[in-house]
């Protein structure tokens, strides 16, 4: 039984960021401004950016129009890349740099970002687990993950998506949401406490229905 | 290591529990503490705990934007808003 901070491959970018066969060319002739290559850098990125936004965010809307400046802020930036990472890894970045400055112009500026990601009381771990009867292992499906995931609080789903879905380390994620390391990894913990609390109501209901 | 297994052991499950940030990230195989071993309801939360981790690492992209947003690029693009890469590289 390991914590589910197991050690993370080396390549973890790599393996959700493999190498896509035309990628350079595209990136190549879009640096000369071709909107064809661009459309093609769209095509073959769009459903992980958009996924990204929509996890971060939990909201569709939001999610297209943070997608549509993600990719417009590529269109403007992409001349500046130059190829240290992975491209992919390079795009995400760039996608989940405009998800935080859209949250921290609705309402939750890099001070307040601490704030909200300071748990409240109901939110806080248990130490009273109870309920031994019911364990989750083997019993959830993705769509299940994902709606729960859609219900954490926003900073509680930040920094979840940002750790256990996209595979950012706690340095990554304290630099990015301007907190300290140790509280990424506080802010980890409860968010994996409420998804089980999540995600074991929704299984107390599906028992009684 | 004796004195650790006896620390372990006298732990409350609220010890235990404050202290499982630090032993999920010290990525420490849980399965012999000490405490699991005399406690079923910290060992179902650490397995769970665990297992939520390992499903969120498989989730993948499967939403896809709605051609709107393609249309809107191509609009914005069109209508100049955006530099053309070669001009912001200069």
């Amino acid at each position: 039984m390991a914590g589910p901070t197991q050690p993370r491959p080396a390549n973890q970018h790599m393996r959700r960021n493999p190498p896509i066969a035309g990628e350079q060319e595209a990136i190549d002739k879009a640096r000369e401004g071709d909107g064809r290559a661009f459309e093609i850098l769209y095509a073959m990125h769009k459903r992980r950016v958009y996924s990204l936004c929509l996890r971060m965010l939990g909201n569709v809307a939001e999610a297209e129009d943070l997608t549509q400046e993600a990719f417009l802020q590529l269109y403007r930036k992409i001349g500046t890349f130059r190829g240290d990472s992975a491209f992919s890894t390079w795009l995400h970045r760039l996608a989940v740099n405009v998800v935080l400055m859209h949250l921290r112009r609705k309402g939750l500026p890099q001070v307040s970002l601490e704030e909200t990601l300071e748990p409240s009381q109901e939110d806080g771990p248990r130490k009273d687990i109870g309920a031994r009867d019911l364990t989750l292992s083997g019993s959830i499906d993705r769509v299940t993950l994902e709606r729960a995931i859609e219900n954490l609080p926003p900073g509680y789903r930040l920094v979840f998506v940002l750790h256990d879905v996209e595979g950012y380390e706690h340095n990554e994620i304290a630099e990015m949401l301007d907190c300290s390391i140790g509280n990424s990894k506080s802010q980890l913990h409860k968010a994996r406490m409420k998804l089980r609390d999540l995600l074991r109501t929704g299984q107390r209901r599906e028992q009684i229905a | 290591m004796i004195v650790m297994r006896v620390i372990e052991k006298t732990m409350t499950c609220a010890e235990f529990q404050d202290a499982l940030p630090e032993l999920f990230e010290s990525q420490a195989d849980l399965s012999g503490h000490e405490h699991l071993r005399n406690c079923e309801n910290c060992a179902a939360l650490v397995r769970d705990l665990e297992y939520i981790a390992s499903q969120a690492r498989l989730l993948l992209p499967i939403h896809d934007p709605s051609p709107a947003v393609w249309d809107n690029i191509q609009q914005a693009l069109r209508q100049g808003k955006p530099e053309p890469p070669s001009a912001a590289r200069k």
